[in-house]
Order: structure tokens, then C-alpha cells, then sequence
């Protein structure tokens, strides 16, 4: 799979395609460089370094069409996006004008299509390059030490007895197959306790999401068309995310890639719950004594909109105290675990996550839940550090609900207060928490949240 | 609940409000197409359209709170007893 | 030039010894990216403007380092916060060291006692305010630009803020700096001694020098803010008129009306009226007779504002405005807090939209000259859009300019559109033409070329000794004296002036 070198003759062809192809939204960047996009991006509020503006994000583009710059020159600088869509969000060509002109500012496509012409021009960083490698090697991205295989995927389900296929699927993420695995567990026994029939898939592949946030478009495709060959194969209508990142793949890389045959519905989580709770189908009978304010992931809240079903869902559960920031102040917030940031940066993603934590802190609550599992990793470990319980929303909504939620075969290191009230440690865990803060001490070993 | 439907994300088809200007959802107004013709469109999904828009108010509502406790109408003002 | 001196090794290192390997940036792309700010830049002749090295300090003590270097060296300096500005302040014009202060973001004293906030030049006002607002108190500062300009920009600029009727503009807000002067010494300045202290007579009032000085008189390192308590209401009442006349006349009733919670009056011409008609919502839908807008706003408790709206509605009236209604008030006010324009707003003769960047004319006018100034800029805006092609007219605001006292004068702004894919030597040089007939037409009308954004750039710049008359004598005698080797963001203010009797410039030795 490794590309060919850099060749700036062959490559100045690529760049010319690139440079045709961005060049009116590049200037519809620089001709205004106004920056409202610079104080809410996570990794600009760590770096404070222009080079990771989005604002530079374009202007290379300019450059690059100039002649000034290349893609050897800037490559490594797009490494610093989470592709949250703060800044396309915030940029007033959206904001203020982007519905008017049907032409809003795209960076987190910007910033893909700029990491790919990387990739295609031979440019690879070494630690994404060993994520898809593995990625397409177990189909599965390389979460932890653990035994990532098709044959693994579903362990989070025993005993569940979901069916194969059928009108309805529940997606569940690698992440959330094969290390919080409590988050497909809780959220897969909430579904059931409301009365919802849904099945999983034959052979579930990675989404397809961070290949293609990295750069590596052919293989994101590949894994895109196996999942949708496999939906189609069990008949399969509804799709369920539990995860934003697969929700932004399923709505917006798919249908890009299968145009008007891609007839599926894609329903994400919070909204589907929200729903079931709204409609009395799924009730609590578990008040949980926590106070608990809401981080925003950053696919959901900046990229989708949604924020308020997370909302609703948390001031349903009775005993939960909510101390609410709202969403536009949380433009600004980010766990840092975005498209490859924590593999190729890993200590912007930490200081990110940090930071977050720290905001939360201040609110003195005892838990901050997130609604994306991705986030969960560099959160909880910040958690960790400043005393706080970082839980997924459907965590709480299954002990709620008064189900039992572990993950079978969950990998992560217990926080401080579900260890506590997390009965017997599971199987292998403590030897998979070893692993996992070996990998945490490697660094860039490629093996820490996306 | 309706969830996520490509073949739900074409816009509806517009009218004109004047020579300038045409509306395809309710309340939102778009430039008419025809004057891009040098600086294109996008193929902008209606979800995205209407997650612009409620940004747009979430936003300035959000400015309102950012720069005093409440905010005084004259609606409110003229209530009021002289 | 001095390029090949500053990008030697033995500078980089030394840079590099004293700020670290991350904080030296020698790459192509960390160049170009501190080039340029928003207002209308040859993009057509980057690579003339691209500095020679960035540097991301996050102390005092380094700045001070990286001067004494510059100085051993002869190398430019150009100090750089936000880069949001609308005049050429920030950009390199003989390309140098970039002192990028962004790092210097931190906020080192809240003293709810005394109230002030002592703050780095690298942050944020909409992030301070965030910051501060547990503790019921704000930094009023409030520029178009609030919440992406940095307070080092604003103190160098010498900014203006939207709500400066009320609370004051940057020049009252801030009340003492740290400062690094030309020659590297680290020193505190201020009204006169005293961090804290707002109002001095000892010695010269040395902040009002610094203030505005556009890097050509060092750096600021650290500033000691002003603290007011949040406003516990916001009263934001637009108002329009049949024509511009009664308009004007209204906004003069309004501005001396004396109410003290008035923050700000803006009028908005026939001209902007058409521009915001293109495309913004709430103007849109008005209908044709609406050729004219007026927006206020108040601030205060509440117990003071709600008496005054009456009396400003009541004014407001009697002048022949007819109130806009509370949603497009409210909303176009909360939309001025980030009011930088966008591209998309271009428009050609024939309708066509194109992406245009921003000329935002700030010159400072009186009361009385305000309907014939308006006159002379459009037409001479219309010449060049007819003759070029590529420029458009965006309408005017007057905004009243005087902090607590409003009445007397007024920000002017014209708003050009220029279509920056198509700039080449004679569409730029168009522009600098254009730019110096309108700054003409301000001198004529005893005015100042600029409110707020600074005078630094072609077009502007050859007119400063002009304005300031005998007063550019004092300025050269300055910056000679407190920069012999020119190196702070030379170029700038035809201040190369204070040295052609011998001095010696740095980027042209």
C-alpha cells in the first residue's frame, strides 16, 4: 500500500488538480482572513501557532497555486485538524452567508482532500500510515492490544442474542467493539428493554471514517462498499451510529461515494433514544446520584446540529443533577481525539482533553458524560488525573434503565468510580489495561484514540 | 422517528422573491442561482442548510447572553406604566 | 536587504538558544502564513512581502532577546498578534523577524478589588470575557473583529470599540502596558507611573505615545485592563428613514442626547442599505422607502437604561425614524459584535456575485462634513469601479468616535469590494489611486485619515506628515531617537523619513 515517493515533477500535475479544484474556495477564504475561525478551534487554543489555522488551511492553497508553496511544504501542518467543523461553522461565510449562497466554508474537506494529495504525492506520516495499515489488514481499526478480528467483533454481544441482519442494524464502532466495550453493550440492552428489534451485521468492517480523515481515500472506499454490500446482502433499511464518527461517515462520506443508490435511513442514538423516552417506550427506574455535565462531541454538536436529544436524555434520568453548558460555548471544546490527531500528536490530543476536563471541573460535578465513544479514551484519562468519572450517555441511560451494561470484554482502565461499583474485575482486563498504558507510554505508537 | 434520508436532503424547489433573491425553505432566502455563474454553488444537503440557520440564531442569541444578563424590548419597554 | 544575514545560521541559532527549537519557525509555509492581514493585500506579489523568519516568544525576557539580536543584526522586527487588521500594521515590508505573540496569551491577575485585569498581548477579548464572567465583571472592548482580534493588536492599532460611547475605546481601556522598546530594555508604561493607575500628571503621558504606534516603537509584553461590571441590560433599538438627510439629522439628535448608558449610535447609508439588501435577511424584505438606518444601543442597569430607551425612543421618533421592530434590531446587533464582511457580498456591474475582499475606509470626520464627504467618496468609488472592473461600493457607517461623549465625531467608513483573483500591477496600483483620492477628500474636510485602524498602508501612509503637520517632526524625532537602526517594522508611516539625514535603515543597508 505505500505510495511512491515525492516526486515534484509527476506530483506537480496533482497539485495542479488540487489547486484547480480548491482555488475558488481558497479565496473565498483569503479574500476575507478574518480568523473567526482561530479561537475555536481545539488545536489552535494548545498550539496558538498560525500554521494550524484554517485560515492557513486556505491560504496554502493560494500559494500552492502561485507556485509559492507545495504540498512537501505544508503537509505536515494539516496533521493539526480534529476535523471538528468548529471553524467551518464559525466562519461567517457559513454562519452569516453560507445558506444564502449555497457556498459555505469547508475545511474538514479541505483539510482531507489536502491530507490524500499528501498521500498520493508519496507524503505519509508514519503513524497514520501504520493505523490503515493495520486498519486494512483486521478490517477493524488497531484500537488496543487486543485480538482485533472479524471473529472478535461481536464478543461485546454474547449472550444478547441478537440476530444477523434483518430491516434494522445496529453499526457499533471499532472502538466500542473492541475496547469501551460497555458503550455497545448498554446501549444495545437499552434498545432491547424498549422494545426495538434490530440485528447486526454479517461481517462488520471499520467504517471506512478514518482512512479517509488520514488521507487514504481508496481504502476508506473499500471498507464503505464492503459494509454496504453487507447491508444490502441481510436486507438490511435502518442503520443505527452509536458513534458520531460513523454517523458522519454513514450521511456524508457514503452518499458521496454511492450518490442516489444509497437509499438507507441512518438513525443516530441520542436521537432515537430521546425519541423512545419522549414516546414512554423506555423508562427509568434507577435514579443515578450524580451530578454531570454534558461534553459536546464535536460531529454531533458542530458538524450535525445535534444537541439538544443528549440534553433531553440527561434531564430525563431522575436523581442526575445537570449542570448544562450550552452548545455554543462548547464550539469551542473538544476531547482533541478527531481524525488521527491522537496518533500523529498525541500530547495535543492529551492537553486537549485536559483542558476539557478542566472546564468541567470547574462546574464542580462528578462526571462528565460524552455521547461519542472516541472521545471517551483521552477524556477519561484526564478524568483520571483531575478526579473525574467520564461515562457515555448510554452508560448511564442502561444503569438507568436498571441494566447491567458491562462491556464483555472491556479494555479500558476503569475510572476512579466504576471501579468502585463495578463488581469483579472482568477477564483479562487488568492484563489489557498493562497493555494499554504500555501503549500510552510508546506514545506514538499508533494505537491510541483516533 | 425519520432519520437520515439522501433522497430527503434535496431542497425544495424555489420562488421567487425578486430579482435578485428566491426561497427554497421557509424564511431562508438564496441568492438566485443565476448570479453565480463565475463563483459556483455547492451541493449543499437540506440538513445542512437548516443546521446553518439554526446555528446562525443559536449564535446570536448566544452573543445577546455573552454581553448582558437580559435583553431589553421595546415591546417590553413600551409595556411598561410611563 | 538584509534576507541573507537574517536567515543565516548563526542568527537561527541564536534565535533558537533563546527561544527554544519550537519556538524558531524558519519553514516557507510559517512565513507566508504571517504575511498578510484582511484588508486588500497584492496578493499577485506575495512573495515580496514574505518575512524571513517567525518567532513564537512567551516571555518578556524574549522578546527583549530577539530585539538586542535584531539590533546586533540589523534585522527587521514586525510584531504580530492577531494579524486581523484592516490597515497593512502587521505586515512585513521588508521582511525580517516575525514576533508572533499569539503564546502570550495568558491572564496573570484578576483584581476584582481595584478592578483591572493584567492579561498577554496574545489573547483574546471574547476569550477573556469568557473567562470573567463568573466574577460579574467584562473588558468592554469591542471591536467588529471581538472575537478574533488579540489585545496586543489592539493596543498597537489603537483600536476602537463599538460600545466606545459608553465604556471608552482601547486607548481608555487600557491602563498600563509592559512594554519592549527598540532597543530590547523591558520597561512599564503607562499615564504616568503606576500599574494600576488610571489618571496621572508625572512626567510625559507616555501611554498615549506607544498607544497606536503600530510596532515601529517595540512591543507590548503584558496589559493591565480595565474591569467594568457586566452590563445587567443591552437595549439595542434600528430605526429607518425615508432618505439620508432626515437620517443624518436624527443621528445628530440622537448622539447629544447626553444619555450617559448610550454606547453607540451608527448610521447606515443609501448605499449600504442597497449592499445589505443583496443578501442579508434582515433587510431584505423592507420595503423600497427604507433608505436609511440608525442603530443604537444602551447598556447599563437596568434601572438606568429603561428610563433613557424612552427618551431615546421618543428621539428617535420625533427625527422621523420608524423602529426596525425588536427581531432585526436584536439580531443585527448581536451579528455586529463579529461584523468582518465576507467575500461573497462582491458583486459585478452585471450582478454577477464574486469573492471580494474588504477595504474598510475608518477615516475620523466631524458632524458637519459628514453628507458632502459621502458625496465625494462614492463618486470617486464609482470612477474606479466603472474604469477597473473589479472594485465594488459596499455603502458607508458613520459611527460615532468619541468615548463618553459621542457627539461631537465620527468613524466614516467606506466599505470597497476588490476582486483579488484578478489583481495585477494595474489593478492594485488602481487601488492605491483610488485609496489616496479618498484619503484626500478626508484631509480636505479637516479630517484624520483614520479612527482606528492605523495609517500604515499605501494610500494612507504618504499622508501622515501631511495631517500631522509640524507634529511629524516631533514623530521622527521620536523614533530616531528611541530606534536608531530602524528595525521595529521599518517602512511603515514614512517614518524612514527620521533617517534620511544619515541615519542608517535597517532592510536597505
Amino acid at each position: 500500500m505505500s505510495a511512491p515517493p515525492y516526486d515534484p515533477m509527476r506530483d506537480g500535475d496533482l497539485q495542479k488538480e488540487f489547486t484547480d479544484q480548491w482555488s475558488n474556495a481558497a479565496y473565498g477564504c483569503f479574500s476575507s482572513g478574518h480568523k473567526f475561525c482561530r479561537e475555536v478551534c481545539p488545536v489552535m487554543q494548545v498550539t496558538r501557532n498560525e500554521n494550524h489555522t484554517p485560515t492557513a488551511f486556505h491560504a496554502n492553497v493560494v500559494a500552492m497555486e502561485q507556485g509559492n508553496l507545495t504540498i512537501a511544504d505544508v503537509a505536515e501542518d494539516y496533521i493539526h485538524c480534529t476535523q471538528c467543523g468548529a471553524c467551518e461553522l464559525r466562519c461567517p461565510n457559513t454562519l452569516f452567508t453560507g445558506d444564502f449562497y449555497r457556498n459555505r466554508t469547508q475545511t474538514v474537506k479541505l483539510v482531507k482532500a489536502m491530507r490524500a494529495l499528501a498521500v498520493d504525492s508519496g507524503i505519509e506520516q508514519p503513524g497514520w500510515k501504520r493505523w490503515v495499515e493495520a486498519t486494512v489488514d483486521r478490517k477493524n481499526e488497531p484500537v488496543i492490544e487486543v485480538p482485533i478480528e472479524q471473529e472478535h467483533v461481536a464478543d461485546w454481544a454474547q449472550g444478547l442474542n441478537l440476530p444477523i441482519g434483518g430491516e434494522t442494524i445496529m453499526f457499533v464502532d471499532c472502538e466500542a467493539a473492541f475496547y469501551r466495550t460497555s458503550v455497545a453493550r448498554s446501549t444495545a440492552e437499552v434498545l432491547l428493554q424498549a422494545g426495538l428489534h434490530f440485528g447486526l451485521m454479517r461481517e462488520q468492517w471499520c467504517c471506512g471514517g478514518p482512512s479517509a480523515e488520514m488521507g487514504y481515500r481508496d481504502h476508506a472506499r473499500a471498507f464503505a462498499e464492503h459494509n454496504v454490500a453487507d447491508w444490502r446482502a441481510v436486507g438490511a433499511k435502518k442503520i443505527i451510529a452509536i458513534d458520531p464518527h460513523d454517523y458522519i461517515a454513514f450521511t456524508e462520506d457514503y452518499p458521496s461515494y454511492f450518490g442516489d443508490d444509497y437509499d438507507f435511513e441512518i438513525l443516530y442514538i441520542t436521537e432515537l433514544v430521546a425519541e423512545l423516552i419522549r414516546e414512554g417506550r423506555l423508562t427509568f427506574s434507577q435514579p443515578i446520584e450524580r451530578v454531570v455535565t454534558y461534553h459536546d462531541p464535536c460531529r454531533l454538536n458542530k458538524r450535525k446540529g445535534i444537541h439538544q436529544s443528549p440534553r433531553d436524555i440527561l434531564r430525563a434520568i431522575p436523581g442526575v443533577t445537570f449542570k448544562d453548558v450550552d452548545h455554543v460555548t462548547q464550539w469551542s471544546y473538544c476531547s482533541g481525539a478527531g481524525a488521527g490527531l491522537g496518533i500523529e500528536r498525541p500530547e495535543i490530543t492529551a492537553e486537549i482533553s485536559r483542558r476539557r476536563v478542566a472546564r468541567a471541573a470547574e462546574l464542580e460535578v462528578d462526571t462528565l458524560v460524552s455521547a461519542c465513544v472516541w472521545s471517551e479514551r483521552p477524556l477519561s484519562k484526564a478524568g483520571a488525573e483531575q478526579g473525574l468519572d467520564v461515562m457515555d450517555l448510554m452508560e448511564l441511560v442502561a444503569q438507568a434503565c436498571g441494566l447491567d451494561g458491562h462491556g464483555v470484554g472491556d479494555m479500558r482502565v476503569p475510572a476512579r468510580a466504576a471501579l468502585a461499583d463495578a463488581g469483579p474485575v472482568q477477564h483479562g482486563l487488568a492484563h489489557a489495561a498493562a497493555l494499554h498504558e504500555e501503549a500510552a507510554q510508546a506514545g506514538d505508537d499508533g494505537r491510541m484514540a483516533r | 422517528m425519520v432519520g437520515f434520508r439522501l433522497s430527503a436532503q434535496k431542497p425544495p424547489e424555489a420562488r421567487r422573491i425578486n430579482d435578485d433573491v428566491i426561497m427554497r425553505f421557509d424564511h431562508v432566502y438564496e441568492v438566485a442561482p443565476e448570479k453565480m455563474q463565475i463563483f459556483p454553488q455547492q451541493d449543499i444537503p437540506a440538513w445542512d442548510t437548516l443546521r446553518i440557520v439554526a446555528s446562525r440564531w443559536d449564535h446570536l442569541d448566544w452573543m445577546h447572553a455573552h454581553w448582558a444578563d437580559s435583553i431589553l424590548s421595546v415591546e417590553e419597554l413600551e409595556a411598561e406604566e410611563p | 536587504m538584509t534576507t541573507a544575514v537574517a536567515l543565516s545560521d548563526p542568527v537561527l541559532d541564536e534565535l533558537r538558544a533563546i527561544l527554544g527549537e519550537e519556538g524558531v519557525l524558519p519553514n516557507l509555509s510559517a512565513r507566508y502564513n504571517r504575511t498578510r492581514v484582511p484588508s486588500p493585500f497584492p496578493v499577485h506579489r506575495w512573495a515580496d512581502y514574505v518575512p524571513d523568519v517567525v518567532v513564537l516568544p512567551r516571555t518578556a525576557e524574549q522578546v527583549s532577546a530577539v530585539v538586542k539580536l535584531a539590533n546586533r543584526y540589523r534585522i527587521p522586527v514586525v510584531p504580530r498578534a492577531g494579524g486581523t487588521g484592516l490597515a497593512d500594521g502587521a505586515v512585513p515590508l521588508r521582511r525580517g523577524i516575525i514576533v508572533d505573540v499569539k503564546l502570550m496569551n495568558r491572564i496573570h491577575d484578576i483584581d476584582l478589588v481595584d478592578r483591572t485585569v493584567t492579561v498577554g498581548p496574545g489573547i483574546n477579548m471574547l476569550k477573556l470575557n469568557e473567562e470573567l464572567r463568573k466574577y460579574g465583571v467584562i473588558y468592554p472592548d469591542d471591536p467588529a473583529s471581538y472575537p478574533c482580534s488579540l489585545v496586543g493588536g489592539r493596543i498597537g492599532t489603537s483600536g476602537w470599540s463599538l460600545i466606545g460611547g459608553r465604556y471608552g475605546h482601547t486607548r481608555d481601556l487600557v491602563i498600563s502596558m509592559q512594554w519592549v522598546l527598540p532597543n530590547g530594555e523591558i520597561v512599564e508604561i503607562g499615564d504616568g507611573g503606576g500599574r494600576k493607575i488610571r489618571k496621572s500628571s508625572t512626567g510625559y503621558s507616555l501611554k498615549h505615545l506607544f498607544m497606536g504606534s503600530q510596532g515601529t516603537l517595540g512591543i507590548c509584553t503584558e496589559a493591565t485592563l480595565e474591569l467594568v461590571p457586566r452590563p445587567e441590560v443591552e437595549f439595542s433599538p434600528f430605526f429607518a428613514y425615508p432618505d439620508f438627510q432626515t437620517a443624518y439629522e436624527s443621528t445628530g439628535a440622537l448622539t447629544k442626547s447626553g444619555l450617559a448608558t448610550l454606547a453607540g449610535v451608527v448610521l447606515f447609508d443609501e448605499w449600504k442599505l442597497r449592499y445589505l439588501r443583496r443578501d442579508d435577511e434582515a433587510y431584505i424584505p423592507q420595503p423600497d422607502n427604507v433608505r436609511a438606518v440608525v442603530a443604537t444601543a444602551m447598556y447599563g442597569t437596568k434601572d438606568e437604561v429603561t428610563p433613557a430607551a424612552k427618551r431615546l425612543m421618543k428621539i428617535a421618533r420625533e427625527t422621523g425614524g420608524n423602529y426596525l421592530g425588536d427581531e432585526i434590531s436584536q439580531g443585527d446587533w448581536a451579528a455586529r459584535h463579529d461584523r468582518y464582511a465576507t467575500p461573497l457580498h462582491g458583486r459585478l456591474r452585471n450582478g454577477q456575485v464574486v469573492p471580494m475582499s474588504w477595504h474598510c475606509e475608518d477615516a475620523a470626520l466631524n458632524y458637519s462634513v459628514l453628507p458632502q464627504v459621502r458625496l465625494e467618496w462614492h463618486a470617486i468609488a464609482e470612477k474606479y469601479i466603472d474604469r477597473y472592473g473589479v472594485f465594488d461600493d459596499w455603502g458607508m457607517f458613520f459611527y460615532t468616535n468619541a468615548a463618553h461623549k459621542p457627539w461631537g465625531d465620527y468613524l466614516v467608513e467606506i466599505d470597497i469590494g476588490i476582486w483579488e483573483q484578478k489583481l495585477n500591477d494595474e489593478n492594485w496600483a488602481a487601488w492605491v489611486q483610488c485609496k489616496r483620492e479618498i484619503t484626500e477628500v478626508t484631509l480636505k474636510y479637516g479630517g484624520s485619515i483614520t479612527a482606528c485602524h492605523g495609517s500604515t498602508r499605501e494610500g494612507d501612509a504618504e499622508y501622515v506628515p501631511a495631517e500631522m503637520g509640524g507634529g511629524f517632526e516631533v514623530m521622527k524625532a521620536i523614533k530616531r531617537s528611541l530606534d536608531p537602526n530602524n528595525i521595529m517594522n521599518p517602512g511603515k508611516n514614512e517614518l524612514d523619513r527620521a533617517y534620511e539625514d544619515g541615519g542608517f535603515a535597517a532592510g536597505e543597508g
